[in-house]
Parts: structure tokens; C-alpha cells; sequence
């Protein structure tokens, strides 16, 4: 007889042992998968939370004194704590780690306020008044009405540029193109007119330039801010929790709606989402035809040989390939290869610069679509061979041409199955990002894909993808405590963006199923 | 007066030509190297009911299913010899299959519904052909339910999805969806197996009403079946046609001894 026993455990002993092994490691899994959870939701929504500001006092190692406002961040270690704060030296926030026993006092500052700028940095200061041009200084509570003057002047200035210098620039480039004599009068009357309205928009920006906020700092130095740089003046301090959940709300709506600021540590993130939503749905177009016709052909068509298992083996082998290795093919085949042949052919005129021929949406895109084309075959062709044979022996026996039998009765049928490989490859393609870099998402683009001017989707164009952001992110945010929050708040949103596009095909996929198959 | 025409069976060797909905002569059937269909010859006529009966394995479905070319869809398959129906040899190549199969109709084993509605399912045929009218399609729609006694169950759901439907009703709706081609010749791969008897009966109630229309071809093992319902039975065996005779002759006194062994086996 073998001896079976293990450990000297008797047979439900050992039963449960493994029982318990078993459910040890499942639990892990669980465990892994809360904490990233709870993680990336903690960190990624504290980038919204308005922190209260402090007025810190406390000294230096070198015994000198110092008196900040600051938001305080508790450190993982006991001794240390963490001070984001603004002074005359730092006005717009630093960051320092202090040990526990330099702090001397750290008292709520009411007075104090938290002042975004357009630009999206912040002041952490005392508001005293607000300067306004031909009239005494206006106290604080003012600062509503004289924010919605500034911006009425800023869109004066705005309009005469868009309305009047803007065409009559256009009117004296056409002049300086046609270089001819007999303009001369119309084009000194031109000038005259642009120097007019130059002047005009001098003088409103030197009336919007009078109006300040002054404001000082814990040490009493006194510090200046323009009214047209300011976005958003809270007095953090002051808000109840309900002003707190408003100032969230608002941040969020700020945080998908605008552009990234100060090198993608504050503003928004609305490029990145749309990049990456537009890239995606480019990939799906490409992506989605191309795999179910493979699909087809190595289901239906292909004849059993050889060759065909091979082929099918290599598709499946395909899905394994590293990333980056398709980044590469994209860059070296698509971007330079093609890219610079359709250069040659059609845009020659604008040679040595390439339109095509360099990383962009369209090359990213299909990229993607090489690197997901493998789960998408597989999963159609799974789909494919889940069509009961009686029902395509009942297309034909009705006089259907193979043809019509799979445009009207298999693919019908199969469309859960491809539903969930069109699903799988979005859900790669969101996430990626090192092929993404070499084919044309990049750090910062100044331009969506997107906008008014003819032919409207610039496919050549770079663009700003999620994940690169938080790659970017997370290099920031080895030093700046503000910027690793966006970046949580970044994954966050991809997280959601992913989640979001995963449940909606899975209710797309139950509905197919639920009207193809039988329960 | 009806009673009597049908039991007015002649003997097969009396089948004319004119009687004659299906011919076979000579005819093998290779899969790959097994000879599945050994040298048929047999005469099927015209708006009768004829039973093909015998062991599982012995070629009865594949040569029905040769009737409409179904066998083509299958690798390996080759045959020869000759099946004559209207006067054409529907083996040759130069036959439009797609069009044979809208007059040769073929109703298989287990129910198989499209996942589509009811209405859908019956049109199946009909929009292939490119019919796309709606007032034709209603009409051939109400026309082929009526025929196979479904649509007093369905008229008010007809777009509702077939697969809700009960095994039986299922079994009459791909009736229905065969018989909106008004095909010639109905062939019915062991119709009622996967059917309760009750519904069974029904099934057999339908087909003898069919047959005014069309021939019916049915394989089947229940040997009552097609004592039963059928006007002729031949019986095979491991690919021969071992007895062809009016189904009272046949199942009553048979000549071969195969076949008396087969039919009292199933009896005894």
C-alpha cells in the first residue's frame, strides 16, 4: 500500500487542508483586486478633494524660523509629515517633508484662500483687496463682479482680434502676395485701420491690467496677482462639507472638460480621453471588419489541411506578442514605409516635412488593430463554431447560397461571439501605451485630431492617450505630491473609461444572445 | 369514395413514368472510402407517401439527402449514377442546386428554427428568392402556417421569436417555412423522434393531408410510423435496397428474410 499521508493529516484533514489552500489564494486574488480598487478610487478622487489650508509655523534645521500656508499630508512614516505650501519665495507651492518635532504651530487659516489660475497653478495667500482702476481698492467680496468685468474686457479684446485685425491681416498678406503698385492706397488705409484697432486693444489690455488682487502671504509679504489670470478664488478653510462636494463637482467637470496644465500636473484630462476614445473607435472600424472576415475564411472556407492549422496556431501566437514589438513594426512599416510613400505620392510638394510620414491617430490606430486582430479572429471564429450545424442544413435546404447562409443566418448568430472579441480589443487597445508612444500619442498635443478646419479628422495628427498621461504622470510624481494625484485620478478615469466600455458590450452581448440563442 | 383512391397502391414495378416524382438509378455514395449507397434504383411516386426505413447507419437519410444535393456540403462525398426528377438528372453539374432545393423541401430531425421571429422564419425562402413585397409575403406567410396547421396557434405572435415555440409547434413552423416555396417533393428526415406522441400524431395527421400537394419522402425507425402513414416503405440495409414494396405488402407479408427480421424485431 502507498502511503499516502501527508503530514501525519488523516483523509478529511487533508481534505481540508487543501480546502483551505485553496480558498487562502482565492481570497489573495480578492484581496489583490480590492486594494487596486480601492487604491486608484482613494488616491484618484483626493486629487478633487479641497484640502483646508494651515498657517504653519515651526523652524528650520538650521534654527531659523518659518511661517507658511500650507496644506498638511500626513506621511506614511510617524516622524515626518509633508507641507505643500506657497510663500513670497514659492507663491505658486512647494513642496517640503519636515520631521514632526520642527513644528512649532499649524492653526486653521481661515482668511486664507485657495487661488486657481487660468494657467493652473495655484496660490495658497491671504486676500486683502482688489485693486480696480479709478476707484478706491474694493473689498474682497467684490471680487464676483470685478472677475465678470475682466472677462467682459477680454472679450472685447478677443473680439476686435478675431473680428478686425484678423481679417485685415489676411486682406494684407493677399496685398503682399499680389505686390502690385496700384493697391499702395488701399493697403496704407489698411494699416491705418490695423493700427487703429492695435491701439484699441492696447488700451482695454492696459485697463485689464489695472485690476489686482493683492493678497499676502503667513509672513505678511505682500504678493500681486493679475484678476485676468484668476480662474477660481475658495476659501477653503470656510467650506461647509456640502461647499466641499460642490468644489469636487466643479473640479470634475474642470478636470474632463479642459486641457492639461503645467506640463500635465493640473488642468484636465480632456485631450487624453478623447484621443484615446477617437483612437479607439478608429481601431474598432479597422479592426472589426478585418477579423470577422478572416474569421470566415479560416471557418468556413478554409480547407482542412495543413496550412490552415498552421495559420490558425500563428494567429493564436500572435496575440502573445509583445507589445512593443508591434509599436515597433507600426513605427518602422507603417510610419516610414507607407506613411512615407504616400508622402511621395501625394504630398510631394511639402517634402522634406512629412504629413504621413509621421507617428499620428491613423497609424496608432491601426497598430492597435494589428495587435488586436489575433483576439478578435479567435473570438469570432469560437463564435462561428457555435452555429449548430442543423441550422445552416436548414438555410441550405431552403436554397440559400453559402454566401446568403452566412450573411443571414450564421453571422447573425455569431455576433455574441464577436461582440466579445470586439469587447477584448477595446479593452487592450484603452490600455495600452508603449506601442502607442512610438506611433503617435505623445505628452502634450496642441491640437485635438478634431476641429472646424477642413477635412475635419486629421489623421496624421499626434494625439494625447490616458495611459500615456499617466506614464507621464507617474515620473512627475516622484517629486510633487499634487501631480501623483492626477495621475490616480488619470487611472481612475481610464479605469471607469474601460469599465464603462466593457459593460456596455456586455449588455449588447447578453441582448444578441438572448435574441439568437437559446437559453 | 377517397378511401378507396388511397388505398388504390400499386405495385412498385407498376410505377410509371408519369407517376414517377423521383428516379434513382445505379446510384453509389462514397464518404471517403466507406461505399455508404450501394447501386439504388428505385422509383418514388408522385403524391404518395413514401417510408425509407431501417437500421441507423444503413444510408436512408443520406438518400434523401441526396434528393435536394445536401451531401455536397460535406467533404469527400462523391457519387454517381442518375436521380431524375421532372424529367432532368439533378446529379449533373450544370443543375442550379439553389433551385432544385426551393422545389425539393426538407424538414429534419430535430426542430431548427432561425433565431428569428416567426413571420421571419417562414419568409426565410421567399426572400431569397427575392420576393419583397409585403402583401405577397403576408399572403404566402398566412398561406404556408394554414397548411401546417400552425397558424390558428400563431397568427397573433407572429413576430414574436420562433424559439419560444414548443418542440412540436417548432417541428410544424419548418414546415411551414418549406411548404412557402410550394415545393414538388417534401422530404422528412425522421420528422417526429425528437417529438412527444401525442404531437407525433399530429405531425402524421398533417403529412396525409400534404401529400394532395406534394410527395412526401419520410425516413423514420418507428416501423408504426410508417405502417401507419406511408403508401410505400422500402427498407435498406447497410446501404442496398433490400425490399421496395406498397407499405400493406411489405410490412404484412415481406419476401426477404431481412426484412421480416427487421420488422418482427422490432415487433417482437
Amino acid at each position: 500500500m502507498v502511503n499516502r499521508d501527508i503530514f501525519g493529516l488523516n483523509a478529511v484533514q487533508r481534505q481540508s487542508l487543501v480546502i483551505s489552500l485553496t480558498a487562502f489564494f482565492t481570497s489573495l486574488l480578492l484581496i489583490a483586486l480590492v486594494s487596486v480598487l480601492i487604491l486608484i478610487s482613494f488616491r484618484g478622487t483626493a486629487y478633487f478633494w479641497p484640502e483646508p489650508i494651515y498657517k504653519v509655523t515651526g523652524t528650520l534645521p538650521d534654527s531659523s524660523r518659518f511661517s507658511v500656508l500650507a496644506n498638511i499630508f500626513e506621511d506614511a512614516s510617524e516622524e515626518d509629515i509633508t507641507l505643500k505650501y506657497s510663500d513670497v519665495n514659492h507663491p505658486f507651492g512647494f513642496q517640503k517633508q519636515i520631521d514632526r518635532k520642527q513644528l512649532l504651530s499649524a492653526n486653521l487659516a481661515l482668511e486664507s484662500a485657495e487661488i486657481k489660475l487660468l494657467d493652473g497653478r495655484r496660490v495658497m495667500a491671504i486676500p486683502e483687496h482688489i485693486v480696480v482702476p479709478s476707484k478706491p481698492p474694493q473689498p474682497l467680496d467684490n471680487i464676483g463682479a470685478v472677475l465678470q468685468d475682466v472677462a467682459l474686457i477680454t472679450a472685447q479684446i478677443e473680439d476686435l482680434n478675431t473680428e478686425h485685425l484678423a481679417p485685415i491681416h489676411e486682406a494684407l498678406s493677399q496685398f503682399d502676395k499680389r505686390d502690385v503698385v496700384e493697391d499702395a492706397p488701399a493697403r496704407e488705409k489698411l494699416v491705418a485701420a490695423f493700427n487703429e484697432y492695435q491701439k484699441r486693444v492696447e488700451a482695454l489690455e492696459n485697463t485689464r491690467a489695472q485690476y489686482r488682487l493683492l493678497v499676502s502671504f503667513a509672513d505678511g509679504s505682500p504678493f500681486i496677482i493679475p484678476i485676468s489670470s484668476i480662474q477660481d478664488v475658495d476659501f477653503v478653510s470656510r467650506l461647509t462639507t456640502f461647499e466641499k462636494w460642490q468644489v469636487v463637482f466643479s473640479e470634475i467637470g474642470v478636470f474632463l472638460s479642459d486641457s492639461p496644465k503645467q506640463a500635465n500636473t493640473s488642468g484636465g484630462v480632456f485631450p487624453a480621453l478623447f484621443g484615446t476614445v477617437l483612437m479607439v473607435f478608429l481601431m474598432t472600424i479597422i479592426v472589426t471588419p478585418f477579423g470577422v472576415l478572416a474569421a470566415i475564411y479560416l471557418s468556413e472556407y478554409a480547407p482542412n489541411t495543413a496550412l490552415t492549422t498552421i495559420i490558425r496556431v500563428s494567429v493564436s501566437n500572435m496575440a502573445g506578442v509583445p507589445s512593443i514589438v508591434y509599436g515597433v513594426f507600426g513605427l518602422g512599416f507603417f510610419v516610414y514605409t507607407l506613411g512615407g510613400s504616400i508622402d511621395e505620392l501625394l504630398f510631394s510638394d511639402t517634402l522634406p516635412a512629412p504629413t504621413m510620414g509621421s507617428p499620428g491617430v491613423f497609424w496608432a490606430a491601426l497598430t492597435m488593430a494589428i495587435l488586436t486582430l489575433p483576439v478578435v479572429i479567435v473570438a469570432t471564429e469560437e463564435g462561428l463554431r457555435r452555429v449548430p450545424d442543423g441550422l445552416k442544413a436548414g438555410s441550405y435546404a431552403l436554397g440559400a447560397t453559402k454566401v446568403e447562409t452566412i450573411i443571414r443566418t450564421v453571422l447573425p448568430i455569431a455576433s455574441p461571439g464577436i461582440m466579445t472579441g470586439v469587447i477584448l480589443a477595446i479593452a487592450r487597445a484603452a490600455g495600452e501605451v508603449a506601442p502607442l508612444m512610438l506611433v503617435g500619442a505623445v505628452k502634450f498635443a496642441p491640437t485635438l485630431p478634431i476641429d472646424g478646419e477642413f477635412p475635419y479628422l486629421h489623421l496624421d495628427r499626434q494625439f494625447m492617450h490616458l495611459g500615456v498621461l499617466i506614464y507621464d504622470g507617474a515620473f512627475h510624481s516622484q517629486t510633487d505630491g499634487k501631480s501623483a494625484s492626477m495621475m490616480f485620478a488619470a487611472c481612475l478615469l481610464l479605469l471607469i473609461v474601460v469599465f464603462v466600455l466593457n459593460i456596455l458590450a456586455v449588455l449588447l452581448r447578453t441582448r444578441l444572445r438572448k435574441r439568437y440563442l437559446k437559453g | 369514395m377517397l378511401k378507396l383512391f388511397e388505398h388504390n397502391t400499386l405495385n412498385v414495378k407498376d410505377i410509371s413514368e408519369e407517376q414517377t416524382a423521383v428516379e434513382v438509378k445505379n446510384l453509389n455514395l462514397w464518404f471517403g472510402n466507406k461505399h455508404v449507397l450501394n447501386d439504388i434504383s428505385m422509383r418514388i411516386p408522385k403524391n404518395k407517401i413514401t417510408a425509407l426505413i431501417g437500421q441507423s447507419g444503413c444510408g436512408k437519410s443520406t438518400l434523401i439527402s441526396c434528393f435536394n444535393r445536401l451531401n455536397d456540403l460535406y467533404d469527400g462525398c462523391k457519387y454517381n449514377g442518375e436521380i431524375i426528377i421532372d424529367g432532368r438528372n439533378i446529379n449533373s453539374r450544370k443543375v442550379n442546386v439553389s433551385r432544385l432545393r426551393t422545389n425539393v423541401g426538407m424538414v429534419f430531425q430535430r426542430p431548427n428554427p432561425f433565431p428569428m421571429s416567426i413571420y421571419e422564419n417562414v419568409c426565410y425562402g421567399l426572400r431569397l428568392q427575392g420576393v419583397k413585397v409585403r402583401r405577397h409575403l403576408d399572403d404566402a406567410v398566412e398561406g404556408a402556417l394554414k397548411q401546417a396547421a400552425l397558424w390558428d396557434e400563431v397568427k397573433d405572435r407572429l413576430f414574436e421569436s420562433a424559439q419560444v415555440l414548443s418542440g412540436g409547434q417548432q417541428q410544424r413552423l419548418v414546415i411551414a417555412r418549406a411548404l412557402a416555396l410550394k415545393p414538388d417533393i417534401l422530404l422528412l428526415d425522421e420528422p417526429t423522434s425528437a417529438l412527444d406522441p401525442l404531437t407525433t400524431l399530429f405531425i402524421e395527421e398533417l403529412m396525409d393531408v400534404l401529400k394532395k400537394q406534394c410527395t412526401i419522402v419520410i425516413v423514420t425507425h418507428n416501423m408504426q410510423q410508417a405502417a401507419r402513414v406511408s403508401d410505400y416503405t422500402a427498407f435498406f440495409h447497410q446501404g442496398r435496397l433490400i425490399e421496395y414494396a406498397d407499405s400493406d405488402t411489405l410490412f404484412t407479408m415481406p419476401e426477404k428474410k431481412q426484412t421480416e427480421d427487421y420488422i418482427t424485431g422490432r415487433y417482437g
